[in-house]
């Protein structure tokens, strides 16, 4: 069989259902995680509660790390999937569902935000002390520092528990509304029985280039506003664009993941051609080197610099055991990927290129705890059965993310037929691909 | 511009993107190769050439003024004083490398990204490059003030026990350069082979066949030349990439690892990298919209590539956007006294209207390249690339002299002021450049024919009985 421009074409044939049976084995996998690490949570925060008198922290920071990594999932995935409509590229085909399910649970991310809204009294200093008399009194008690006050004082008009519920509502609304755009669209460009190419990539091109804008500041202030900020002196102007693209670090590894495991079924068995899943890699490398690049200048300048209000950040992560995690952060995050991706079979195996993806997302997860924890226990790092949470919590939270995930991805078919790349991914593979 | 008035059966439309073909149809092999290589074979060169050469070639003048004047007073001649200690020449060492970064960015990264539209682009964005690199690498030279002694830069071993400060950025700057500057000119001349091969055996003087067949390197144009040079375009393409991110990383440490407000700030890597291939890109406009008019290039520099590069001026101007952004907000964020001041200062100060001038270019007008009506429109184009490069100037400018004319200390507060020996010598590697860039469109192919002809609907690999078929079996 050939195309129009003469080459040689593969078709769609089999049973695409054979992959929603693949998507109920891990559905059902997901859930049983979910349960394990659910009640592995409560045990540890009631034995935290009981021994260590732990006050909840522990569980609402380790709630934050999951709540933080699921978000990053759903909102990164709408990211991404604006990024390759600007991009164009036959590797959008690919990942466009999978890209589009992650997006459809924000909502999910939204629900997993209220205990911390609810609850931030007990996370960020901003919220304790959350109006001038008590960042006085605080300071005469002792409880915070002369540099923690001043900023408490400066940053109030950013940084109150009113105005972060109403920034982190204006996000959602807006994040919600381009998740309804653009997966409505993508329906649509299906049901279209005369395909005009033009109209829809310019189309998916006009709002997701704003989009990619609006997605970039939003998550600058959102990150700003939970995670930076539970240390309040501190600051880094690279720290929204470092987390953004750790962002996509992480989701185009899980992309990644999915599209190759389904790989095993139709319709992916005949559309994930060897070169595709080998641009997949690339790109997936050229995430890794532009992580550790972020980080390692940021980390450079603050070092050269010197000054205190920006090295005790790294100074927190480096002393005592801390040094390992951060040791680990570099090994895991940037290193292992790094060595494995270089190699041009493990990016072109299936099986291989899923460990490395899987690898990524937990690196994710490691480095979402250091960001975390070393600001709620500074100096060293000690094992306690508090620290243990945060295994459990954002496992269980991940879990639970995923069923919802995978759910949100049997709902649509898994190849948008009207995309003319598909003629293309069809082809037979050339030699030299 | 979503309007279902765009038409799926226009043939200047791409049927799988949508967007404007990269190359004209009507071309063919044969035409594609006469359309380049005439404008270097041919005996009768354009009289417009010559003018341009020498009105570049005048400007050259004036740079080996001020240039011989600098070396018979030193740098008391420019406008350096306490506190600004870098003034003009680091602005246009910056200015200048950034400049050369969209060679490099079209040659490797676009390449390595498959992106076929680069193909019109590249060569003539890699001789920018070269040139641009040999303008920026004067700067430093001439500012250390004794620049024949300028070799003390690099590590040698010697007897005054004289050993460059390995801790310094201003010495990774001298690895980095020059990294990029080899790098570059190998890319740029193995690119080339293939058209040298070709001009070799078109040309009709002696002279043409002896210089042409010495830089061909023996090009035949067999399989196994081909199978090695795409293997060295590829490897050498990933040597670069990483070049592309560490040479404006490392220029941007020379500030950002010293403790001044408004130097030290973690988004300068990234921020920078953008920039210069924002700046980058600007002068691939300039540059390309004059010469695609006078040579008549229309059909092979098209519409599209304007359309892309204002794609990607769009995408890196907002980047710098964020940056400047990020900068200002955490001026506040930070709750540090000096560095809001800094920023006041950059604002509202006596050279607050620096920085207005440099919103206005980069931020402010960019933003009408959101419109596909003025990213498809070459006039419009032209004037964007050049307020681009106005503004990517001002931003060094700012970046310099706003943050070091009121320092810490009021008492140590002073102003800048160039003198005409700073303007003279900016203004001369304009002529330079320019200059060295008449030079190449004459005398080497400014597009390369190889790569332009893997454009062609002929090129692509057909099904067997399709092109036994067309072959007439």
């Amino acid at each position: 069989m050939t195309n129009a421009h003469g080459h040689a074409t593969r078709a769609l044939t089999g049973d695409p259902a054979a992959s929603l049976g693949l998507m109920a084995g891990w559905r059902r996998r997901a859930l049983t995680f979910g349960a394990v690490f659910t009640i592995l949570a409560i045990v540890l925060v009631v034995l935290a509660e009981v021994m260590e008198h732990d006050k909840f922290l522990h569980l609402l920071t380790s709630w934050l790390m999951g709540a933080m990594l699921c978000w990053g999932f759903s909102l990164g995935g709408l990211a991404l999937l604006m990024v390759q409509y600007c991009s164009g590229g036959k590797w959008g085909l690919l990942i466009r569902r999978p890209l589009e399910a992650m997006s459809r649970t924000l909502w999910v991310s939204a629900l997993m935000f209220l205990p911390i809204l609810i609850f931030m009294k007990k996370i960020y200093l901003w919220a304790r002390y959350s109006n001038p008399t008590d960042v006085a009194q605080a300071l005469e008690r002792g409880l915070i520092d002369k540099a923690q006050a001043h900023a408490l004082n400066w940053k109030h008009p950013m940084l109150s528990p009113a105005s972060v519920w109403v920034q982190i509502v204006i996000c959602f609304v807006i994040w919600f509304g381009y998740m309804f755009l653009m997966n409505r669209w993508s329906l649509q460009r299906d049901a279209d029985p005369q395909p005009n190419v033009p109209f829809w990539q310019k189309r998916f091109e006009n709002i997701s280039g704003f989009g990619i804008v609006v997605y970039s500041l939003t998550l600058t202030a959102l990150v700003i506003d939970l995670v930076m900020s539970t240390n309040i002196t501190w600051f880094s102007t690279m720290y929204g664009l470092a987390y953004l693209v750790a962002q996509g670090y992480a989701v185009l590894a899980l992309s990644v993941i999915t599209v190759v495991s389904l790989s095993k079924a139709e319709p992916m068995k005949t559309i994930l051609r060897t070169t595709e899943q080998h641009d997949l890699g690339k790109l997936m490398f050229a995430f890794v080197m532009l992580n550790i690049y972020l980080n390692f200048s940021q980390f450079l300048i603050i070092w050269s610099g010197n000054s205190p209000e920006e090295i005790s950040w790294y100074l927190d992560r480096i002393r005592g055991h801390w040094g390992v995690i951060f040791t680990f952060d570099f090994i895991f995050h940037w290193l292992i990927p790094f060595s494995l991706l270089l190699s041009r079979d493990i990016k072109r195996n299936k099986r291989r290129i899923v460990m490395v993806g899987m690898w990524m997302v937990f690196a994710r997860c490691w480095d979402m705890f250091l960001l975390i924890e070393p600001n709620f226990s500074p100096r060293n790092l000690h094992f306690s059965i508090g620290i243990l949470e945060y295994i459990a919590v954002p496992g269980a939270m991940i879990s639970f993310w995923v069923v919802a995930y995978i759910g949100q991805l049997g709902k649509r078919p898994l190849v948008q037929t009207n995309d003319p790349h598909l003629a293309e991914i069809l082809e037979a593979e050339h030699a030299h691909a | 511009m979503a309007t279902r008035d765009l038409s799926t059966n226009d043939p200047m439309l791409d049927p799988i993107t949508g967007e404007v073909v990269v190359i004209a149809p009507g071309h063919s092999f044969k035409s594609v190769t006469e359309k380049i290589s005439r404008i270097v074979l041919t005996a009768h060169t354009p009289v417009g050439w010559f003018f341009g050469l020498l009105v570049a070639g005048g400007v050259v003048m004036l740079l080996l003024t001020c240039l011989t004047w600098l070396f018979l007073k030193g740098v008391g001649i420019w406008g350096l004083d306490i506190p600004v200690g870098w003034g003009f020449a680091i602005v246009n060492f910056v200015w200048w490398i950034g400049i050369g970064h969209a060679g490099t960015l079209i040659s490797a990264i676009l390449l390595l990204f498959k992106q076929t539209w680069r193909n019109s682009i590249n060569r003539f964005a890699e001789a920018m490059t070269i040139f641009a690199v040999v303008c920026a690498g004067m700067f430093p030279l001439i500012h250390v003030g004794r620049p024949w002694l300028g070799y003390w830069l690099f590590p040698y071993p010697n007897s005054m026990s004289v050993w460059p400060q390995f801790r310094s950025p201003l010495l990774w700057d001298v690895f980095a350069v020059s990294t990029y500057a080899t790098i570059s000119v190998v890319f740029w001349y193995i690119g080339m082979i293939p058209d040298l091969g070709t001009l070799r055996d078109r040309a009709k003087t002696p002279v043409g066949q002896y210089f042409f067949g010495l830089l061909a390197l023996g090009w035949r144009g067999s399989v196994r030349h081909w199978m090695r040079y795409e293997t060295a375009s590829l490897l050498l393409a990933g040597l670069a990439t990483p070049l592309v991110l560490s040479v404006h990383t490392v220029i941007s440490f020379d500030f950002a690892v010293a403790i001044i407000p408004g130097w030290h700030t973690t988004i300068f890597p990234p921020y920078f990298v953008a920039g210069a291939v924002y700046s980058g890109f600007a002068m691939v406009i300039t540059l390309a919209i004059p010469i695609r008019k006078f040579y008549h290039l229309e059909d092979l520099i098209t519409i599209r590539h304007l359309d892309n590069m204002g794609k990607v001026m769009l995408t890196t101007g907002l980047i710098v956007a964020y940056g400047y952004g990020m900068e200002l907000f955490m001026s506040w964020y930070s709750a540090s006294h000096w560095e809001y001041f800094a920023f006041w200062n950059r604002l509202f100060g006596p050279m607050g209207w620096s920085y207005w001038v440099l919103i206005t270019c980069n931020i402010a007008l960019p933003q009408f390249l959101w419109s596909r009506y003025v990213r498809t429109h070459v006039g419009l184009m032209f004037i964007m690339s050049i307020i681009v490069n106005t503004g990517m100037w001002f931003e060094r400018f700012v970046i310099v002299v706003t943050s070091l004319y009121r320092d810490y200390l009021p008492s140590s507060w002073g102003t800048y002021r160039a003198t005409r020996w700073d303007y003279g010598t900016f203004i001369g590697t304009l002529g330079l450049f320019t200059f060295l860039f008449f030079l190449f469109i004459r005398f080497l192919p400014m597009i390369p024919m190889s790569e332009l002809r893997v454009l062609l609907p002929q090129s692509k690999v057909k099904h067997l009985p399709e092109a036994a078929h067309e072959a007439g079996d």
